[in-house]
């Protein structure tokens, strides 16, 4: 019997790591990976101040700290299944059976694919993929990309792909369809794309974030939208073309774009074909909670979270007795903030555990984990407090009538 | 044919790995220890993991972190073995996989 | 060409097959599901499964309710080999 077991080597579960192996407690980490970090491995970009946050430095950093403070790290081990029996969770790997009266789920984000016709043909890859091709096993996913869907990550790792000398032919949206909501429609993609402006060295975003403040200049922003594009990083970001098929015999071969008018619709006749070796996709992200799901545990669906969110608190504590959840499992936000959230986790274990008078650290952490989120370089969804308020109104909701009794 | 990277302006250079030989459907090929198997067959140009058992598409990897499933091969003689996330090794016999093990429908359908 | 378009990876269902299927039996995305196998793979439903449930007529406003997630475990496909190989 361990006195923790966590699944997910992210920032989220190695944060928790840490934070309950310096109480003293007995941590193992799961994680079907091989190497520790999580999505924190393949992250690169600069920050405010002009330092890079360097995900595999980060990584390697907190697996340190982790394996200094005596933490199990167990890689290459997919969790397949866990129960709840008598006060004690059962977790099922790929090679044995474990258990705990502590389970953290850190298992963090996985990402939502926008359907394009030939987008099963070997060179067609989330646009996660081609980050970590490219910053983790340092591979090139191609010689020469488009990207499918314009949104911070897919921004942010074109970015990263031109750092790396990969060239990418451009960006531009899905043609839309019952299945693509909003990432097909130049208006929302625009206002969405301000949130990165920061991000962009381009004067039309910069204009755009001073100019495009109503809705009015928004649409006048799209109609007078260059049908060449605009650049960012020397990548054309084409809002008012859409890909409308990925082609190629027996691998990628370039994806045909069609001009649309501001309302998402195809121009007739305006078909043309972009040479490209690979295509990524970038759909955004969603928690990915399947574990969470099997213990029975109540979802909400919070949209401004990225999807089907466990019910927790900001203790990181569930309904359920000795699970608890940290990281993006919870809702899609940065590494920091998950990080964050894991200590907070990470603290609550160990007073569950029976560590008398962490009160007040715990108070502490919830703070930095809002601090953190307000301060985020990155902001998956721009009303993620909207969100993350709803998640508090719902456990009121839930623990009230169990108080009452 | 797609290429490593091997400098990167803020990553620095590729870390030094030991090289392993391997076979994918019977050829010889070289990569990296410890890496990917999918990783080290993209460096040799490799996109195509294995056919779609019953429409014999092509495919190759799509989530790059064990998500999908859309990467897995044989290993060793062991199927369903996700490529985008198990280390190579020396001697690694690879190949695009025949029947399936048991899918998740299957195995949760005997179980109900 | 968007008719032909394939949402669930594993089993090659396409958009037409669903949304006919949606249409045909105004099914619950259970039901279409099970009818078409889409999500039903070896993936489990990890890349596909919020399209097929987009493309289901039950598809109500879920905001605001309290649900439970329906899965299957194993979560990840086992091997004949590991079978029964708890060693703890
Ligand atoms: C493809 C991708 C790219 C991203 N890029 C960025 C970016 O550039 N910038 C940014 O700020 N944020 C990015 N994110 C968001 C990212 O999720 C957070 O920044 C952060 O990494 C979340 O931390 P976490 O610890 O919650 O989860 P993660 O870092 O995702 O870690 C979860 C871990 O759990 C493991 N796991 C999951 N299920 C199982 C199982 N059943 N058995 C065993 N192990 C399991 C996974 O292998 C993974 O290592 C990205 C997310 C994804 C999915
Ligand atoms: S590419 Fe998705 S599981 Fe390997």
């Amino acid at each position: 019997m361990n006195n923790v077991i966590i699944i997910g080597a992210g920032p989220a579960g190695m944060s928790a790591a840490i934070a309950c192996a310096q109480k003293g407690l007995d941590v193992v980490v799961i994680d079907e990976y091989l190497k520790a970090g999580g999505r924190l491995l393949g992250q690169l970009y600069e920050q405010p101040d002009g330092s890079w946050w360097n995900g595999i430095e980060e990584s390697a950093r907190l697996h340190q700290q982790a394996l200094d403070l005596g933490v199990q790290i167990q890689l290459n081990t997919p969790v397949n299944n866990i129960e709840h029996h008598d006060g004690q969770w059962t977790i099922y790997t790929e090679h044995e059976t474990l258990s705990t009266n502590h389970l953290l789920l850190a298992t963090g984000a996985a990402e939502s694919p926008i359907p394009v016709p030939g987008w099963t043909l070997p060179g067609v890859m989330s646009v996660g993929a081609a980050q970590v091709m490219t910053n983790v096993h340092r591979v090139k996913p191609g010689e020469r990309g488009v990207i499918i869907g314009v949104n911070v990550l897919s921004s942010a790792i074109a970015m990263e792909l031109k750092l790396a000398g990969i060239d990418v032919a451009c960006m531009a949206l899905p043609k839309m369809s019952q299945l693509t909501d909003q990432q097909a429609h130049p208006k929302h993609v625009l206002d969405s794309l301000l949130h990165v402006s920061h991000m962009a060295p381009s004067q039309f975003v910069k204009l755009g974030s001073k100019l495009m403040k109503n809705d009015f200049m928004k649409k006048l922003g799209v109609t007078f939208y260059p049908k060449r594009g605009v650049n960012m990083w020397d990548i054309p970001i084409q809002l008012r073309k859409a890909v409308i098929e990925i082609y190629g015999e027996k691998q990628v071969e370039g994806v045909t774009v069609a001009t649309i008018d501001s309302n998402g619709e195809i121009v007739a006749g305006t078909e043309e074909n972009v040479e490209a070796d690979f295509v990524c996709i970038a759909g955004g992200l969603y928690p990915l909670a399947e574990l969470a799901a099997l213990t029975g545990c109540p979802f909400y669906l919070i949209e401004e979270l990225g999807g089907y969110i466990p019910l927790h608190n900001e203790r990181m504590e569930t309904p359920l007795d000795g699970l608890y959840v940290a990281g993006n499992i919870t809702g899609i936000e940065g590494a920091k903030v998950a990080a964050a959230q894991g200590t907070t986790a990470g603290l609550t274990i160990a007073k569950q555990a029976g560590f008398e008078g962490l009160d007040g650290e715990i108070e502490e952490a919830i703070q930095v984990v809002e601090e953190t989120r307000d301060q985020s370089y990155i902001q998956f969804h721009p009303e993620v407090n909207k969100g993350r308020e709803m998640v508090k109104e719902k456990w009121e909701e839930y623990v009230l009538p169990l108080r009452s009794i | 044919m797609t290429q490593r990277i091997v400098d990167h302006p803020i990553l620095g250079s590729i870390e030094e790995k030991e090289q392993v030989s391997f076979t994918f459907n019977e050829k010889e090929y070289y990569g990296m220890n410890g890496e990917p198997i999918a990783a080290a067959l993209l460096a040799n140009g490799v996109r195509t993991l294995r056919h779609h058992e019953e429409k014999a598409t092509p495919r190759g990897i799509y989530c790059n972190i064990g998500h999908c499933f859309e990467c897995r091969v044989t290993v060793d003689g062991k199927q369903g073995v996700r490529s985008c996330l198990t280390p190579l090794q020396e001697g690694m016999v690879i190949e695009s996989g025949g029947t399936l093990p048991t899918p998740v429908k299957d195995w949760s359908a005997k179980n109900e | 060409m968007t008719e032909d378009m394939i949402i669930c990876r594993c089993e090659e269902v396409t958009y037409k097959e669903l949304a006919e299927t949606a249409n045909k039996y105004n099914c619950s995305a259970r039901e279409l599901k099970l009818r078409t196998r889409a999500g039903m793979g070896y993936c489990g439903g990890r890349t596909c499964r919020n399209m097929v449930d987009k493309l289901a007529a039950d598809l109500t406003d879920e905001r605001q309710t309290q649900i439970t997630l329906k899965y299957q475990p194993p979560i990840r496909p086992i091997h004949f080999g590991d079978l029964g190989g708890g060693q703890s």
